[in-house]
């Protein structure tokens, strides 16, 4: 492959990331609304919010940090998109590996972290101090489950991974040969989507008490586009890891919504867990499922 | 060199300190460093010579076994000069009025002269006989502070004292008894036959016991404490640095050449292991600097009996090695603790005041706790190491008791560093006399100069400790063999 | 005279030097220079190199010579030693020196901790070795003991630790000689294996101890924290940075190539179900877990970067147990890895208590608008010790993860991760209670950190982030250590590792995530309206207004939900065992004064003397 062309997919593949993520929240927002039996945004409306908070005019900077902390959170997932191999392109996957692009994915929480940490309100700040505490519940599980599914596979090279599950179709899928480990990996891909019951850190109900809190136009913006890298991230790694990844792209397209549909279908019928409790339940039901999945895996 | 010099070793101190009292004037004063002068030279001729071949002194040329042997070998040599160079640097100087000045330096003189008798005897009684003249002499010295507290402390080491020179003295006879002869050398002939039996090993038991009382033994050390800490630090340092030196020497000439047996080891081996951990305990727990010396040289002098209960040359080189280093070492700490004694927050920071001294002070603990390259890592490594080659048990467990007790040992002494160089505003430490410093420093130069020619210094006492082991020689030096045809 | 020698000799000048004119302002230069130089000889040094000296004790050779092994923490012992000096160069010396202190110790106790160091990793053979042992234990101390009161406090507790660390090695020591007739590492090599399990048991129980010791590994770590946090500043950053690593390099010795691990994995204690390997790798990873999670929970900067040290020190004995090309290289490249950026860190701290006077992490905020320089070298810092990419710890770590997956090792990889996403919180709580947040009022007239503090700071993350970028530069000296102690070397690339299971490229991995940051700021700064700057206390607080009279700061308790969750498992334990043994010393000690307080020793005397008799006479 020469050097172009390799550009050229890291070009395209955050580009493509990001036009999937739109439709995840525009599938979000519909399947809430169908539960809640309203209509639902129009196919744009997620392009237009993102339009309407770059477009504000109030932009309240608290600083440097601030903004660094917003650019962090969209550049962090604009990397980790190119190690994450789509159909007919697969970036620099070959280079870094299951294992890097888990601790990429972390840069965006970082610099989302230190955002709001500069904008000196306390509010802010718990908000924070939750989120990360959400990040070690949800991490722990997601760890045990990377490790299975590259031991299983032999590897840590996501295009082998894939290679790997779509030699024999459906049943050299991850989840046909680890049902447990997926289980417990859609588990944790639940909990870091960070929606009910899981939401506590961001607490959109009351905006006074979480990260957002000094986040308006385009910062709230950037994190709106960071929402549908995030979405699209954590779905694309399941699909990756689990469901034989991407043969063409309308089977792939397919996998990659239905993976996120189910979690929403749950989420907006729960209350809200409290921090300690989201940390009970994800280090007891996913974490205890996915060391049973790993003991399954290597024996 | 004539054979005679033996003789002078003990005879000219106490001579001097006989005739001290009728020297007149300012040259009254110049006695004792004199004759501890002489004796130092005697010493250092007697060094070369004995090194290939001990000499022997047959008193009133009585051939043994009959009469008084005097017996120099290179162990005695060198403790002969240890002997003079050391009380040399612990001289009284100076004292309250005349009378006491003159007192304190007969008494001196004489421990000095029965100190350098232990160190050449050749036969029980003589060895007995020295042993009591330092006996008394200590305990002079001992209460020479004049204060009640020291009074009382002496009057403890006095009972105890005399209680155990009685238990010697009934060991002795015992031997006699049974052999008929207090000559070393003709004993060790006889003890595989007649004394290598319960009640040989019955009579070295109350030996040990009786000369183990200036050794700090254990069993027979209560006293130790309290009489350092009341006495002068100067007779302190004699008393713990020298005199128990050569009373552990007697002891093990009686093993080497008489009770070259299991048990005897044992019993030294056991008593030196309680010895070690009853003296690092207690001193961990004492906030007198001068007691917490006391209780260390306790320790460390349990750790010589452990050292030379090893069987062989190795056992005793280790032996040597710990003994002569704690000589080296604990007489300049009693020297620095005259003036530190008391509880340490009384020094807190002053090292302020005299930094010198508490270098010196650091120095010292250092070796003593066995930091390399210093002299006592060394006789920790041969003690060590001659523990670890023997078979398990009771010797492993004493080398583990070491290793645990020095952890013990390195709490409570950095704990005096921590006081000279912490701060505290509301204490004025007293400043280092002039005397304790250059004592001590001078002790500080010839460890220096140890730890810097150690490579060079390893073999002579390899070779003092193989003369030293080496019974059959001994017997032949003293009774050589009557060959027809050969003169006597 | 051998180019080992040199290095020693410049060693041993530049102490005695620091301890004669330490205060004289042209000391650091000078020093600078001469460190800089020891640096090149070293690096420079063809391997092994003999040196030209050394002496016969008890008809045991003693000698140094320098390997691969010991050059590699050499070399990061120099480099710590001459970022510390340079630091104290400038405001930092003066304001030390004005406040009492003495700067002529710091130096000499620096440089000392430097020779004492070189002496040990150079050695030859054990009795060498335990000189360097002690020197380096006793050295160590001198410069723990000056910080004042508290530091001498946390100093005298070393001691004891100090002290049995030392025994166990001697005890070792002699065991070796007893068991194979010689100390000289060479020999020992060969014959160490060959001993009969019992023994090489008790060895390992002998040396480890004394490193683990050195290293402040569960469950003797208690007299680290303190000891390094208390320090004077540079003496902390040097401490940090390499000093516990001396029970690393033991331990590379001992367990690689003494006892060689396939021995170790040989000594099994239930019936080949748990070997002395496996409980030692646990011991590694409890090192990471429990101690991380304690670094949580600190209120002082020093303090929490302190416990940090003795969490990441896990990583490197777990890569280096696993003994694989991966693992082994990853432990290592994370002790190079680890001085660099904990060495900043601690720097950067010292930097704004420099400023502010505190390391209290409830009395700062919002600094980064006044001290932006530090906060840099703070968040490349944390990024480091997180194990994030950029920042080379994420490269060491990433070879210890990827080992530990290779060899199979589920709940030891849990561990790792658990440790690093402990460390990630804990982190962030550093800098934000530190530069995020609000800006107190007293702190609103702080300037910047002087040049002289800055310099070396930005220096050491410099390196941080380009071996992070390009780790080959740092793993060549680790398949240096690694050739020499035995282990298979592992292969490397400019950029990181090449396997067809996984490679790893940082080049491409940084390149990307800079081209994304690159791309973030554009769509940030190009797109939409101009944002315009507030002040701090200008923002919306549901109702309860902040204002000027009322600061908050949210910093204290930070994890109010973590930790009440795992807050009850924070019991004190190791505490409570130290205490537990030093009541335990302290009746002991009173039974045994007891012993002589006796009121009748002559009874004691004749019982004693009866006793003794029946003994001799029936034994």
């Amino acid at each position: 492959m020469n050097m172009i062309e390799l550009l050229t997919e890291l070009a395209v593949m955050p580009l493509i990331a990001f036009t999937i993520g739109l439709f995840m929240v525009l599938m979000m927002r519909k399947i809430a609304a169908k539960i809640q039996r309203r209509v639902g945004p129009p196919l744009l409306q997620p392009l237009y919010d993102i339009v309407k908070l770059y477009a504000k005019k109030t932009q309240n900077s608290h600083g440097l940090v601030h903004d660094i902390g917003i650019i962090m959170a969209v550049g962090g997932y604009i990397a980790a998109e190119t190690m994450l191999p789509v159909p007919g392109m697969n970036g620099i996957a070959a280079k870094s590996g299951l294992l890097a692009l888990a601790y990429v994915i972390m840069i965006p929480s970082l610099g989302l972290a230190l955002g709001v940490g500069q904008c000196a309100n306390p509010n802010g700040s718990i908000g924070i101090a939750r989120a990360l505490t959400a990040m070690l519940a949800y991490d722990v599980p997601f760890v045990i489950i990377i490790f299975g599914a590259s031991w299983f596979y032999g590897s840590n090279n996501l295009i082998d991974i894939v290679a790997h599950q779509q030699a024999g179709g459906i049943a050299t899928w991850g989840a046909a040969k680890m049902p447990v480990l997926a289980i417990a990996a859609l588990f944790s891909m639940y909990a870091m989507l960070g929606k009910q019951p899981f939401e506590i850190y961001v607490a959109p109900a009351e905006i006074a008490t979480g990260p957002m809190v000094e986040m308006g136009g385009k910062y709230l913006g950037g994190l709106f586009v960071m929402q549908c890298f995030q979405l699209f991230t954590a779905s694309a790694i399941y699909v990756t890891m689990f469901l034989g990844g991407g043969e063409n792209w309308p089977f792939f397209l397919v996998k990659l919504f239905a993976i996120i549909a189910i979690p929403m279908s749950m989420a907006f019928v729960f209350p809200r867990y409290r921090t300690e409790d989201v940390l009970a339940v994800v280090w007891r039901w996913p974490v205890l499922l996915g060391l049973a999945g790993v003991w399954l895996v290597m024996h | 060199m004539n054979h005679s010099v033996l003789a002078l070793v003990p005879a000219l101190p106490l001579l001097a300190s006989f005739l001290l009292p009728l020297v007149p004037g300012a040259a009254r004063r110049l006695v004792g460093p004199l004759t501890l002068l002489a004796v130092a030279f005697i010493g250092l001729n007697l060094w070369p010579l004995v090194q290939t071949e001990p000499m022997v002194l047959a008193v009133g040329d009585f051939a043994p076994p009959l009469g008084i042997t005097f017996y120099a070998d290179s162990v005695s040599a060198l403790f002969v000069i240890a002997v003079a160079l050391v009380t040399l640097v612990l001289w009284p100087w100076s004292g309250s009025d005349a009378g006491n000045l003159d007192r304190k330096q007969s008494l001196t003189l004489i421990l000095a002269g029965a100190c350098g008798g232990l160190a050449v005897s050749g036969d029980l009684f003589n060895v007995y006989v020295f042993y009591e003249l330092a006996a008394v002499a200590s305990f002079g010295l001992a209460a020479g502070a004049r204060t009640a507290a020291a009074q009382i402390a002496t009057f403890r080491y006095v009972v105890i004292g005399s209680l155990c020179s009685l238990l010697a003295l009934l060991g002795i006879t015992l031997i006699y008894v049974q052999t008929g002869t207090v000559n070393l050398a003709h004993l060790a002939q006889l003890a595989p036959l007649k004394l290598h039996n319960p009640l040989g090993l019955a009579a070295f038991f109350m030996i040990l016991l009786g000369l183990g009382v200036k050794a700090e033994l254990f069993l027979v050390n209560t006293w130790a404490p309290d009489v350092y800490a009341t006495a002068e630090a100067r007779v302190s340092g004699l008393l713990a640095g020298l005199v128990s030196k050569l009373a552990l020497l007697a002891v093990v000439r009686l093993l080497v050449l008489i009770f070259p047996l299991p048990e005897a080891r044992d019993a030294l081996l056991l008593l030196g292991m309680l010895g070690i951990l009853s003296g690092e305990f207690a001193a961990f727990r004492a906030r007198d600097v001068k007691r917490m010396l006391a209780w260390s040289s306790i320790a460390q002098l349990g750790a010589a009996f452990v050292a030379f209960a090893i069987p062989g040359p190795a056992g005793l080189a280790a032996g040597l090695a710990v003994a002569l280093h704690h000589l080296l070492v604990k007489p300049a700490l009693f020297l620095l603790a005259d003036r530190w004694g008391g509880s340490l927050a009384q020094i807190t920071g002053a090292a302020r005041n005299s930094p010198v001294s508490a270098g010196l002070f650091v120095l010292f603990i250092l070796s003593m706790l066995g930091v390399p390259p210093l002299p006592g890592f060394w006789a920790k490594y041969l003690l060590l190491s001659g523990l670890a080659a023997q078979p398990e048990g009771l010797w492993w467990l004493a080398g583990a008791i070491i290793l645990l007790t020095t952890v013990v040992e390195a709490v409570y002494l950095f704990r005096v560093i921590g006081a000279l160089y912490g701060r505290d505003h509301t204490v004025t430490p007293k400043t280092q006399s002039a005397t304790a410093v250059i004592g001590s420093g001078v002790f500080a130069a010839v460890l220096l100069a140890v730890a810097f020619s150690a490579p060079l210094l390893a073999l002579p006492l390899n070779r003092m400790a193989v003369q030293m082991a080496d019974s059959a020689a001994y017997i032949a030096r003293v009774l050589p063999p009557v060959l027809p045809g050969v003169a006597p | 005279m051998t180019s080992l020698d040199l290095l020693l000799i410049l060693s041993g000048l530049t102490t005695l030097a620091g301890f004669a004119f330490g205060n004289h302002r042209a000391y650091p230069w000078l020093a600078g220079i001469v460190l800089t130089a020891q640096i090149v000889i070293l690096a420079s040094m063809p391997l092994p190199m003999a040196a030209g000296f050394g002496f016969e004790m008890f008809g045991h050779p003693v000698g140094w010579q320098m390997d691969g092994f010991g050059r590699f923490f050499a070399l990061i012992t120099l480099g710590a030693a001459l970022a510390s000096v340079a630091y104290t160069g400038g405001e930092w010396g003066e304001r030390y020196a004005a406040g009492g202190k003495n700067l002529r110790w710091l130096h000499g106790a620096l440089a000392g901790n430097v020779l004492a160091m070189l002496l040990l990793l150079a050695s030859g053979d054990l009795i060498a070795f335990f000189i360097g042992w002690e020197l380096t234990s006793w050295a160590g101390f001198l410069l723990m003991a000056q910080g004042g009161e508290r530091a001498l406090r946390a100093a005298m507790r070393y001691v004891p630790y100090a002290m049995a660390g030392a025994m166990a090695v001697l005890g070792g020591l002699v065991l070796s000689l007893t068991w194979t007739g010689t100390l000289d590492l060479s020999q020992l090599v060969m014959l160490v294996p060959g001993l009969a399990n019992w023994k090489l048991a008790l060895l390992l129980a002998l040396f480890g101890t004394g490193f683990a010791i050195k290293m402040g590994l569960l469950p003797v770590h208690l007299w680290q924290t303190p000891a390094y946090a208390e320090a004077p500043g540079a003496a902390t950053a040097f401490l940090g940075a390499i000093s516990s690593r001396m029970g690393l390099f033991g331990f590379g010795l001992l367990l690689v190539k003494l006892i060689t691990l396939t021995r170790l994995a040989d000594l099994s204690f239930i019936d080949g179900l748990f070997s002395a390997r496996d409980l030692i790798e646990w011991v590694a990873a409890l090192t990471i877990v429990l101690p991380t999670f304690t670094a949580l929970k600190q209120n002082d900067a020093r303090y929490l970067l302190a416990w940090h040290g003795i969490g990441q020190s896990g990583y490197m004995l777990l890569g280096l147990v696993i003994g694989d090309a991966t693992g082994s290289a990853g432990g290592l490249l994370h002790v190079f890895n680890h001085a660099t950026y904990q060495a900043a860190l601690v720097l950067s701290v010292f930097a704004v208590m420099h400023r502010t006077g505190t390391a209290d992490l409830n009395s700062m905020g919002g600094l980064v608008t006044r001290m932006p320089l530090t906060f840099l070298v703070m968040l490349l810092g944390i990024i480091g010790l997180a194990g994030l990419p950029p920042m080379n710890g994420f490269v060491s770590k990433w070879l210890i993860y990827r080992s530990l997956m290779i060899e199979g090792r589920p709940l030891l990889f849990l561990m790792t991760v658990l440790g690093t996403l402990g460390t990630i919180l804990s982190v962030y709580k550093l800098i934000h209670n530190t530069f995020l947040g609000q800006l107190r009022a007293e702190h609103e007239q702080i300037r910047e950190a002087p040049w002289s503090m800055l310099v070396p700071m930005l220096a050491l993350v410099a390196l941080a982030f380009v071996t992070g970028v390009a780790p080959g530069l740092a793993l060549n000296y680790v398949n240096e250590a690694q050739a020499a102690l035995g282990l298979p070397v592992m292969a490397h690339t400019l950029g990181g590792v090449e396997s067809p299971r996984g490679s790893l490229d940082m080049l491409w991995i940084v390149g990307v995530l800079f081209a994304g940051f690159g791309i973030g700021a554009l769509l940030f700064y190009g797109a939409g309206g101009r944002s315009k700057r507030i002040h701090q206390l200008d923002n919306y607080a549901g109702g309860h207004f902040l204002s000027a009279d009322v600061r908050y700061q949210y910093s204290d308790h930070f994890y109010a939900g973590l930790m009440h969750r795992i807050g009850p498992l924070y019991r004190g334990s190791f505490t409570q065992m130290e205490a537990a043994l030093a009541s335990a010393n302290d009746l002991l000690a009173s039974l045994m004064q007891a012993w002589y307080r006796q009121a009748v020793p002559a009874l004691t005397l004749l019982i004693a003397t009866v006793l003794g008799l029946a003994w001799m006479i029936w034994r």
